[in-house]
């Protein structure tokens, strides 16, 4: 079981490194140019030009995916001939990237006014600037360095170089400088924990996305509970008597809720509750950082909607299994034996009965998820979903990454807990 | 939405002597009453699609700037949208464009799945191994995800609706065409065409093919209810056909934002489409009935 299991996280790492993989060329392959997108239309080709070197577009394909994926701090600190570090000082909203002097001290360097400036910051957090002296001659005889910026760039300085104006780019979002002659950009890698800077809204993906995640989550708990009680009588009951008017009644309902697509079904609860009953919000507003459960009525319709669109599947799944199992050998020799009626069926039938539709619901997270994308959409629910919809459409390679790889791992997650569930409640089944 | 549930069913193996014609088991959709109601609701969409040009009162495309969001009237019977576009034209030639594409994904769908899962399951061995591994590894991926990052990619149009939907759908054909064929291999016709040397490709295809249609051609109709619900999704979330298109899932996307002054402009294309795949599932559902019936 455990080689099983090993065997199958295994493919589980594989998959993933493929969907990475395949996603990165894809991304790479859409037309469209990522700096043109952020610094807007009337952007100078000279700005989309530096703009695409300080986010490193300009390296190899090869490179950005294994930076991506492992990072490249380690790589760069050749470059400054210092250990770099990613820290997150008191009284600063994000982690910045720093070199770290011999004395411990965490250094990054700006240009100001002409002039190269290194900002000093010592263990206790006390900032200074001083001027930068300590430049360093190449091959050529030419006075150099190589420092860190304010914005997580590697950066290439020569002594009297100019810097370029770079004028006012897209709304909010200013180039940083442009006084280095290279630019590097610095990446921690998915691996070490890491999705990088989103392009789109330029800030790190992570706390974002755990935001997002939080709130899809949320929506599909909640939606789960209502989803599966429900299901599961609704099932066993029109599968414990075939073809009567109960099961059919169940059945054709169940068919028709899910047959109608969620955002048809969605569009429908808005006009019943919202627009003419008016009991219940018909948008999801929620403002930045507050928790969906901090007010419940916006999650009514997301929830109901997806129960709706989601419940008739595992009625489906249920009512099948009972009704194979009601026809089962042992049923009727439970029958023959005089056992009470309800005694069969709660010992006997549902307990076999549940085994498969748990185990389907299990493989089933993967319209469940779809069903979320949709939903979120519907609603404006600020979930993953709406979040790697809207990356998708940016070409946000960072943020539509990692929302790929969560779904990954969600998807083939929940399938292997399925197989492995299967075994303990069906102990006939072992995996080799 | 069940395509998973499809087992193979052995109504396919026509009794020896008897010759089943291709459509006899589509006669058997009068004997259920819900297959039935499907089948009326299909061909009356299918009937608007047909004579869209004859029963539609305006251009799809036509621009009324005097009536914008109109509620029903004498002159729209059904209302105008945001540009002042007929909603029942609208809502007509939409069926055009779903129900043109609908079909044509699918049919690429089989057509890809069909071959792989007679490639693996008649080869087997390294062939089936590295085609199943792949398409399982498509499998695992959420559906959605992978529309999202296909059609970002390529760019929305109806060339790459039916390329993502195709790509999505294929695996799950061919892993029942690949179950099938395991089955059907054993057979002592095979191994009689193996014995005369025939062609392996004959053999999958005149051989094998032919025995696999029955669940093949009900699987098809299911997806085809799958196809259209994913239009319709692709097109409400911006991914479909390009805008001045009628498309039901993209007129819904575009009359949500105007809902709170003329609510009934979501309501239509919403009860088109919710109306064409519940009609669709409840037909492939009286047909999966009627002919598991009497196995």
């Amino acid at each position: 079981m455990a080689r099983y299991i090993l065997r199958r996280l295994s493919f589980m790492v594989l998959t993933m490194l493929i969907v990475s993989i395949a996603v990165f060329l894809i991304t790479e392959a859409a037309p469209g140019d990522v700096a043109r997108h952020i610094l807007g239309q009337f952007a100078s080709e000279a700005q989309v030009e530096l703009m695409r070197e300080q986010m490193g577009l300009t390296q190899p394909l090869y490179v950005r995916y294994f930076d991506w994926l492992a990072g490249n701090d380690w790589r760069h600190s050749r470059l400054v001939d210092m250990p770099l570090t990613f820290v997150q000082l008191e009284g600063q909203q994000e982690p910045q990237w720093y070199a770290v002097a011999e004395d411990g001290t965490l250094r990054q360097w700006r240009m100001e006014g002409g002039e190269l400036t290194e900002i000093r910051v010592s263990l206790d957090g006390a900032r200074e600037r001083v001027p930068f002296d300590n430049w360093q001659l190449d091959e050529n005889g030419e006075e150099i360095f190589w420092g860190v910026d304010t914005a997580g760039h590697v950066v290439l300085w020569r002594r009297g170089g100019a810097a370029v104006d770079t004028g006012a780019a897209a709304a909010g979002r200013t180039m940083t400088e442009s006084s280095g002659e290279q630019y590097l950009p610095l990446r921690r890698g998915l691996l070490r924990g890491d999705p990088g800077i989103s392009t789109r809204t330029g800030r790190p993906v992570g706390p974002t996305l755990v935001r997002r995640l939080r709130n899809s989550l949320t929506l599909a708990a909640i939606a789960f509970a209502f989803i599966m009680p429900i299901a599961l009588v609704m099932g066993l009951a029109a599968g414990l008597r075939e073809a009567s008017l109960l099961d059919r009644s169940i059945s054709i309902f169940s068919l028709v809720t899910t047959s109608v697509p969620e955002f048809a079904s969605g569009v429908f609860l808005i006009l019943i509750f919202a627009f003419w009953l008016k009991v219940l919000p018909g948008a999801a507003i929620f403002v930045s950082d507050i928790a969906p459960w901090q007010d419940p009525k916006l999650l009514v319709l997301p929830v109901l909607t997806l129960t709706l669109v989601e419940v008739g599947y595992v009625t489906r799944m249920a009512r099948a299994s009972m009704i194979e199992v009601v026809n089962a050998p042992y049923i009727r020799t439970a029958f023959l034996k005089g056992l009470p009626y309800w005694r069969i069926v709660t010992k006997h039938a549902i307990r076999n009965a549940l085994i498969a539709p748990i185990t389907v619901i299990m493989l089933h997270v993967n319209w469940l998820v779809g069903g979320i994308v949709v939903v979120e959409s519907v609603f404006g629910y600020p979930g993953l979903g709406m979040y790697l919809l809207d990356s998708a459409l940016f070409k946000d390679v960072n943020a539509i990454e990692a929302g790929a790889m969560i779904m990954v791992t969600v998807a083939v997650g929940t399938q292997l807990i399925a197989d492995v569930i299967y075994t303990f409640l069906n102990p006939r089944i072992r995996y080799k | 939405m069940s395509v998973a549930e499809t087992t193979p069913s052995k109504t396919s193996e026509a009794p020896a002597g008897t010759q089943r014609k291709w459509w006899e088991p589509l006669t058997l959709i009068f004997r259920s009453g819900v297959g039935t109601v499907g089948l009326v609701i299909i061909v009356f969409w299918v009937l608007v699609a047909i004579l869209a040009p004859l029963i539609a009162p305006y251009s799809p495309l036509a621009q009324d700037s005097t009536a914008i969001n109109q509620p029903p009237s004498a002159q729209y019977l059904l209302g105008t949208d945001n540009m002042g576009r007929d909603m029942l034209s609208r809502l007509i030639y939409g069926s055009r464009t779903i129900l043109l594409l609908a079909p044509i994904s699918v049919f690429c769908s089989v057509a890809v799945g069909t071959f792989l899962g007679l490639l693996g399951g008649y080869f087997g061995g390294l062939i089936d191994e590295v085609v199943m591994r792949i398409l399982d590894a498509i499998m695992a991926f959420p559906t959605i995800l992978l529309y999202l990052i296909i059609i970002a990619a390529l760019g929305p149009s109806a060339l790459n609706v039916v390329l993502a939907i195709t790509f999505v759908g294929a695996p799950g054909v061919a892993r029942l065409v690949r179950s099938l064929t395991l089955d059907i291999r054993t057979r002592d016709y095979i191994r009689a065409a193996e014995t005369r040397g025939e062609n392996p490709f004959y053999i999958m295809f005149f051989e094998i093919l032919p025995n696999a249609r029955g669940p093949i051609i009900i699987d098809s109709m299911l997806r085809v209810g799958y196809a259209i619900f994913s239009i319709g999704t692709l097109g409400f979330l911006g991914l479909g056909l390009p805008p001045p298109t009628p498309d039901w899932g993209g007129m819904i996307s575009e009359a949500r934002k105007y809902i709170w002054t003329s609510p009934l402009g979501v309501l239509w294309p919403a009860l088109a489409i919710s109306s064409l795949v519940v009609a669709l599932n409840l037909f492939a559902d009286g047909l999966r009935e009627e002919s598991t019936r009497y196995q």
